[in-house]
């Protein structure tokens, strides 16, 4: 599905502006639908705002042309990694969950069970012996899924590249959406590879 | 009847790393355990072989890279005796410094990890945010937060910061007032106590008949600290006490680290001390050129010693926070090391897993496997 | 513990399998010994040295031969031990210390792996760090390591 292109650039929201939701979604006329400031709703006056955004939307502009941007838009806000070290990354993976950076306020919330992730870190050196163990795990996840290689092991073996046992990139495995320089990169080198994602899930078209 | 092998790994929020525990159980019952490791195996060993002493430095923090400095040092120890070159004083006590900030970090990690396997969610919060305290003053001097390649043969890269003890000074009182906070959350805590009393028994005997050292062998009552048996560095000059408990549970083995988190505050207040009043070179002069370490005098005498310098071998043994680590340094008159050898303490404690694991119940293995404090990172190399 | 107090305890029971003890730095010394006397003073220097705890155990390549050291520790001497024995390359074989120190169990398996040398009598002789069936021992001399081939980028958003 595509929307046309002078309507999607209209429709971005400027940087300093307060994040609006229906600056996400193609609309024809914005008169048509009602105003929704993500910011000042209660979370309890939530669902009914968008349901009621949303049915005067898909009654407007018919159904498949909406809903892709507003699973887009609450996909991205609640990523789901798989919660898994690998090296000394996972260590700057933990940290960022931790009180200073506190990622989760991102939505973004470390999962146990690879069914339940959309979003693989691989956070540290892919040793030949792991790689068909990290292939299985990717393919476990559901469908949209995303991959983050965060620092230089896992983007093209590092330090270890010349090793006898390390997967000289874990692209050589599976599809990787995001590099994150570093070895290993910092919290906020992380929360920004997450961003970045972001933005590549905002554009999702398929 | 039904007895059958399950993975617990390599991908489970027990293992905290990549391995793989094989458990033989039979309902609840845990008849037979068998640890499979090297999904991290990187090659260290052999990647050695290929590079000066000084770039080595860059493996072995990510060797172990929750105790970066401790296998510097330990590298740094071996590689300084099998070239036949010494530190200067000052510089032994940067490392004691880094050494010990580290076992603060390493234990506290251990802490925010281990308690949160039991149940307790808020002391992995606590546990972060004063880590970074540690970290912060890390960066402070080094530049990095986990891979800081700050030690050289003959030293270490640079001095701290004017005004770097102050600040350490700080953390260290916000560290000495927060103890008793961390245990207030798990002592007084009946789950924690509920969970850890009585667990992962391993006795002196068994402890050293397999090899396990550190805050393990330590919390069975046996007081051996090779801080205290083989002084390196500038241990011999400070003061402290080894942390020792009788219990040898998952109990014990919390008591220990903490009181070790303790003795460690004790030893850096002796050092930023010591610090203060002695100001001198951290780098020792006429180093070869070919060790690469700055600051060093250029000059034809490094090429002369890269022919001609003195074959030797290098044995270190320090006390990392895991426990007993070894390295052996093999010096043939080359530019590289012939070969490097390093024992991790963690390898030993997880080989040992079948005693302290066998006749408990699956719920029981991620306290004991947390008070074990596993860094694959270390254990496969 | 000097060399000499070594050699004093171990020489009568040992006769021709000792072949010298060595001061080592740092350690209470070196004892080079003949691999087919080996179980004889692994017992011997647990039981009449008390060094109880096998710290680790290794190997060496020297092209032409391959050595492989143990390193021991005592409590009540308060030092290390090492010793060291030479085995053929073309058949690397040395009598296992599982069953004296059962702490070597997992150090010889990786010495196994590692260096190629095979211990008689092991209880489980098997791959430890590398996947099963991995038929090299990376740290022989003659394993070359090699840069890897140029990176072919496999991303999705290119």
């Amino acid at each position: 599905m595509t929307t046309p292109a002078a309507q999607t650039s209209a429709a971005k929201p400027a940087g300093a502006e307060p994040y609006r939701l229906e600056g996400e979604l193609p609309m024809a006329t914005q008169a048509a639908v009602p105003f929704i400031e993500i910011e000042t709703l209660r979370a309890r006056e939530f669902i009914p705002a968008a349901r009621e955004a949303l049915s005067s939307l898909i009654a407007e502009q018919g159904q498949a042309k909406v809903i892709r941007p507003v699973f887009n838009w609450a996909g991205r806000n609640s990523l789901f990694p798989l919660h898994w070290g690998l090296a000394c990354c996972a260590i700057e993976f933990a940290a960022a969950f931790g009180a200073r950076w506190d990622a989760e306020r991102f939505g973004v919330v470390p999962r146990s069970s690879p069914r339940q992730c959309d979003l693989m870190i691989v956070n540290g050196t892919v040793t030949w012996k792991v790689a068909h163990k990290l292939i299985t795990l990717y393919e476990q996840m559901p469908e949209p899924k995303w991959v983050i290689a965060m620092g230089n092991c896992a983007t093209g073996g590092g330090p270890f590249r010349t090793a006898y046992s390390v997967v000289p990139g874990v692209d050589k495995l599976v599809p990787v959406d995001v590099y994150i320089a570093g070895c290993p990169p910092r919290p906020e080198a992380m929360l920004d590879g997450i961003l970045k994602l972001e933005e590549l899930i905002r554009e999702r078209k398929e | 009847m039904s007895e059958m092998w399950i993975n617990m790994g390599p991908q489970h929020p027990m293992t905290h790393g990549l391995w793989n525990l094989r458990v033989k159980i039979d309902g609840e019952m845990i008849l037979d355990v068998d640890p499979e490791m090297g999904y991290l195996h990187r090659g260290i060993e052999k990647i050695s072989e290929d590079r000066h002493y000084n770039e080595v430095i860059t493996l072995m923090d990510r060797c172990c890279y929750v105790a970066g400095f401790s296998w510097e040092h330990l590298y740094i120890l071996g590689a300084e005796e099998a070239l036949h070159v010494e530190p200067p004083e000052r510089a032994e006590y940067l490392r004691v410094l880094c050494d010990e900030f580290q076992r603060i970090g390493s234990h506290l990690m251990w802490y925010a990890a281990f308690v949160q396997d039991i149940g307790l969610m808020s002391p992995f919060l606590y546990g972060m945010r004063d880590r970074d305290l540690v970290l912060d003053l890390f960066q402070s001097y080094t530049g990095a937060r986990m891979t800081y390649e700050y030690m050289r043969v003959g030293g270490v890269r640079n001095d701290v910061p004017p005004g770097f003890t102050d600040s350490a000074r700080k953390v260290l009182d916000w560290l000495t007032a927060r103890f008793p906070e961390y245990d207030q959350l798990c002592l007084g805590s009946t789950i924690f106590r509920e969970r850890c009393d009585e667990l992962g028994i391993l006795k002196a005997a068994d402890c050293v008949k397999h090899g396990v050292t550190g805050p393990m062998l330590r919390s069975a009552g046996v007081k051996r600290d090779l801080r205290k048996d083989r002084p390196y560095s500038a241990y011999d000059r400070l003061e402290f006490d080894v942390a020792v408990a009788d219990a040898a549970d998952v109990t014990a083995r919390y008591l220990v680290r903490m009181e070790e988190m303790r003795q460690s505050v004790r030893i850096l207040r002796q050092v930023l001390d010591w610090l203060d009043r002695h100001p001198g070179p951290v780098l020792a002069d006429h180093l070869p050129r070919w060790l690469g370490a700055p600051y060093a005098p250029i000059g034809n005498e490094g090429y002369l010693l890269k022919r001609n310098y003195p074959k030797g071998v290098g044995f270190s043994a320090i006390e990392e926070p895991h426990g007993e680590a070894l390295a052996y340094v093999v010096n043939d008159g080359g530019e590289h090391p012939y070969r490097v050898k390093f024992r991790s303490p963690v390898f030993a404690n997880i080989s040992a897993a079948r005693q302290y694991l066998v006749g408990y119940h699956v719920a029981d293995i991620p306290p004991i496997m947390g008070s074990v404090d596993v860094c694959v990172g270390e254990v496969d190399r | 513990m000097q060399p000499d107090d070594i050699t004093r305890a171990l020489g009568p029971k040992l006769g021709d399998g000792l072949l010298s003890v060595e001061p080592f730095e740092g350690t209470a010394g070196r004892v080079r010994f003949r691999p087919e006397s080996a179980l004889a003073l692994f017992e011997a220097v647990r039981d009449d040295l008390r060094f109880a705890h096998c710290a680790t155990v290794g190997g060496i390549d020297w092209v032409d031969h391959r050595e492989v050291f143990y390193v021991l520790w005592s409590d009540e001497a308060g030092q290390y031990l090492f010793l060291s024995a030479d085995v053929p390359a073309d058949a690397p074989h040395i009598e296992s210390a599982a069953s004296v120190w059962p702490s070597a169990n997992w150090h010889e398996r990786e010495a196994w792996e590692l260096v190629g040398i095979t211990f008689d009598h092991h209880p489980d002789l098997r791959h430890l760090l590398m996947p099963d069936g991995y038929v090299f021992h990376p740290l022989l001399r003659s394993f070359k390591l090699h840069e890897p081939e140029s990176l072919e980028v496999k991303s999705r958003h290119v």
